[in-house]
């Protein structure tokens, strides 16, 4: 797979202050990218340079296989965290007005602009003035804006936020139907849980930092997978648990105990000596780690995240 | 460039698109056409109607002989006006109305009046006079004499002349040439120049001082006329002294050349430099106000990531400028349809204007300093956009701006209604500014093409330099949120990579 997007030891500072610090990570082709972090992580900072609205102070980008330009709009589709549209203009126009922006013929932004209203329930509002349309349709107009010019990558600068509910199973119908076609979306949230369904990889950033790149599973592997058993007798004796501490008074001989793990165990392990021992189970329980949690583990608890 | 007429035809799109838009471009042909239909229609008459009890019987006829010649002046020279507008003048050259000044020339008046006046001389030239030109049109009679009304007495002296008269002076009498007011009723007693006698004379309480100044004249007139002949002259001696009248020969140049041409060749310039002001100021608010929707919508971002900063900015620029050009095309359409259908004093005026501007480069000047104006505002218009998140904000920036721009303009035009070429005017056309508006003051006065050279690359370097200031300014405030002080403005200007 191809690079789609690259940071090479990029540096973004404004005056004194540095939004992104000596941040290197790749974005292979295809899939779905998250940028997690809390405010202020630099997620909006990377995308403005990766969409040069911004210029790095120091290192270097490489989106699509070239420097950040004008270039690749055609290619590109973006939206911003922070949404707005030409209140006087009308829906159809607005998404064809940005489909010409990004290089598409006249009659190709206005065939493509009509095929996206038509699939978010729009069509019956293409001559309606952007002005006159709930929160909630301007904000599919907008993504339709982002989505016109069919793009290879698709960039969404916490795409969800603001959204309804009803809103939130759209956006994440398109972003999964863009990356089924092919695009490599990359996408920034602060809310884990639309990162834990959505993303193949991610980025944590943490005041302009990377603290972590890779997998969901490569994330969670950071954390011990916390376990849960019901025996008859105290399971610290078994190999690779480190600890086990009692929840609740035993119930007809048997305890519930929650086990730490050492480091480098896993819950398997733990069966399998069971099992070879005739160490007595009721209930074996694996809970991994969440994202959330991961993530507290790496920035730390006062980073304003969601679950 | 292509991004660039895209973001232009948006903005234009959007501003055609208001209604302050359509109001700003029907008013100005509104108010020219409101205008020439209330002189042409709703014009008050100048005339006014006067009555006279002349107990001595010496002063009638006078006065209907001066008030009669004073009228057939009036038609000798609107008749003159005529003939050279439609350009029949040579036909007889020596006749009255084959020069424009005669009218001035009591002789040239009795010739006129003696060859059957208006009536006859259009019989002559008629088959001369081409198909489009309107029919001649007489001036009324400005004082026509009217009796006293019937219940006014004649024969009981001045005081009860002037008490009955007292209610018809407020009304409106029947003349022939309609409903005018009575403005004077005029008594002379029989022994006018004894000693403690007077004409008396009552008025409406309007101006009517040429009225008077005509009646009192030839009173006076009369009078020395009996004195001289008291003294021994002859009856015919003495009328000869009181017909004597200076010989007066006025020598015009011939129309559009160089007859009124501080006037006439000011017209069309001028008239753009005020076109300028209106449309630059109008066109760039609502400019603004796109631009302040775009920071305050947070939708900039979504369209830099389409567009660089620059191109959006030009194309904004460009935008505006279509539509201020489109407002004057509306607008040069309209009065040439209006000269058009009046075919009278406006197309006149317009054409001697247009024959004014005899060098083609001043035609190049003066839509080069228009475009340059209208540029230099709606720069400053869209820097004045980037800079604010809200109207409110913009207002704060807009206020010192526009007093820098517009109070030297004002002193500039109230001196330039005295002198175009004035030393205000002279002066403000060196500071780029206000060049635009000066040169167009100035250029139907006679500049020399040096000036306007001068002027040229000064502007030119200015604009120059105003753009590369604004995009700079453009470009690091367009993500910018918050009102920036002066300390940051200035940091905005100094160079930074581009797209930051």
């Amino acid at each position: 797979m191809s690079k789609v997007l690259q940071f090479e030891n990029v540096t973004k500072q404004f005056g004194d202050f540095i939004a992104v610090r000596d941040c290197s990570f790749t974005v292979r082709e295809g899939g779905v990218f998250g940028f997690l972090g809390g405010n202020g992580a630099g997620k909006t900072t990377s995308l403005r340079m990766a969409l040069d609205i911004l210029r790095p102070s120091e290192g270097r980008i490489t989106i699509l296989g070239a420097p950040p330009s004008r270039e690749n709009a055609a290619k590109i589709g973006f939206l911003p965290e922070e949404r707005g549209l030409y209140r006087n203009m009308k829906v159809l126009d607005t998404v064809v007005y940005f489909g010409r922006l990004k290089g598409m013929s006249p009659a190709d932004a206005r065939k493509s602009a009509l095929g996206l209203l038509e699939r978010f329930d729009l069509a019956d509002r293409a001559k309606s003035q952007v002005g006159k349309l709930s929160k909630g349709l301007a904000q599919k107009v907008q993504l339709a804006t982002a989505l016109v010019n069919a793009p290879q990558l698709l960039l969404l600068d916490e795409p969800f936020s603001g959204l309804d509910p009803v809103n939130q199973a759209v956006l994440e119908e398109a972003i999964t139907e863009a990356a089924q076609r092919g695009a490599t979306v990359v996408f920034s949230t602060h809310v884990m849980q639309h990162a834990e369904r959505l993303c193949d990889r991610l980025l944590l950033l943490t005041r302009g930092s990377k603290v972590f790149e890779g997998t969901q599973d490569e994330a969670r592997a950071i954390l011990p997978s916390r376990l849960t058993l019901t025996a008859r007798s105290d399971p610290a004796e078994l190999p690779g648990v480190a600890a086990a501490a009692p929840v609740g008074a035993p119930t007809d001989g048997w305890t519930l105990f929650e086990v730490q793990l050492e480091s480098g165990a896993n819950p398997s392990q733990v069966l399998e000596a069971s099992t070879l021992r005739g160490f007595a189970l009721r209930s074996f329980d694996i809970d991994r780690p969440s994202l959330h949690e991961v993530f507290i583990h790496l920035v730390g608890a006062d980073q304003e995240i969601v679950r | 460039m292509k991004d660039v007429l895209l973001v232009a035809g948006r903005e234009f799109r959007q501003i055609v698109a208001t209604r302050g838009f359509w109001i700003m471009l029907l008013i100005v042909p509104l108010a020219i056409g409101a205008t020439i239909f209330a002189s042409a229609r709703l014009a008050p008459n100048p005339g006014v109607a006067f009555t006279l009890v002349d107990h001595s019987g010496l002063f009638t006829e006078r006065l209907e002989t001066r008030l009669e010649r004073d009228h057939q002046r009036e038609v000798l020279r609107d008749l003159a006006a005529y003939v050279e507008r439609w350009d029949i003048a040579g036909l007889e050259p020596a006749a009255p109305w084959g020069q424009r000044g005669n009218w001035m020339v009591d002789s040239e008046v009795e010739r006129f009046v003696q060859l059957g006046g208006a009536d006859a001389a259009l019989e002559r030239l008629g088959r001369a006079l081409p198909r489009e030109a309107p029919e001649f049109d007489k001036p009324a009679r400005l004082f026509p004499r009217v009796d006293p009304p019937e219940a006014v007495p004649t024969d009981q002296g001045p005081e009860a002349f002037g008490a009955a008269l007292a209610p018809a002076l407020k009304e409106d009498v029947e003349t022939p040439q309609g409903k005018l007011p009575l403005a004077l009723g005029i008594y002379i007693p029989e022994n006018l120049g004894a000693p403690e006698t007077a004409a008396r004379v009552w008025t409406n309480g309007g101006v009517n001082y040429g009225l008077l100044n005509i009646v009192h004249e030839e009173l006076t007139a009369g009078m020395r006329l009996d004195v001289m002949q008291a003294g021994g002259l002859s009856q015919q001696a003495a009328a000869q002294v009181q017909a004597l009248s200076a010989p007066i020969v006025v020598i015009e140049p011939a129309a559009g050349e160089e007859r009124g041409i501080f006037a006439t060749g000011s017209i069309i310039p001028v008239a753009l430099m005020y076109l300028l002001l209106i449309t630059a100021v109008t066109t760039g608010s609502m400019m603004l106000q796109g631009v302040v929707e775009e920071r305050s919508n947070k939708l900039l971002e979504s369209v830099l990531a389409c567009v660089r900063p620059a191109a959006l900015m030009n194309g904004k620029l460009v935008g505006l400028g279509g539509v201020g050009l489109g407002i004057i095309l509306v607008w040069i359409g309209c009065a040439v349809a209006a000269t058009l259908v009046s075919s009278g004093a406006i197309a006149d005026m317009l054409q001697s204007s247009i024959q004014a501007l005899d060098q083609p480069w001043m035609w190049a000047a003066m839509i080069f300093y228009f475009l340059a104006g209208y540029l230099i505002l709606s720069m400053a218009f869209l820097a004045i956009g980037a800079l604010s998140d809200s109207m409110q904000e913009a207002q704060a920036y807009l206020g010192p701006v526009l007093i820098a721009v517009m109070l030297p303009l004002m002193i500039m035009m109230q001196s330039s209604l005295r002198n175009p070429d004035g030393m205000i005017t002279q002066v403000l056309s060196w500071i780029p500014i206000y060049t635009p508006f000066a040169m167009l003051t100035r250029l139907g006065t006679g500049v020399s093409l040096i000036e306007v050279i001068g002027t040229t690359v000064l502007l030119v370097v200015f604009i120059a330099v105003e753009l590369l200031v604004l995009g700079r300014l453009f470009q690091a405030s367009v993500l910018n949120a918050g009102k920036p002080g002066w300390r940051g403005i200035l940091a905005m200007l100094k160079p930074k990579p581009a797209g930051d």
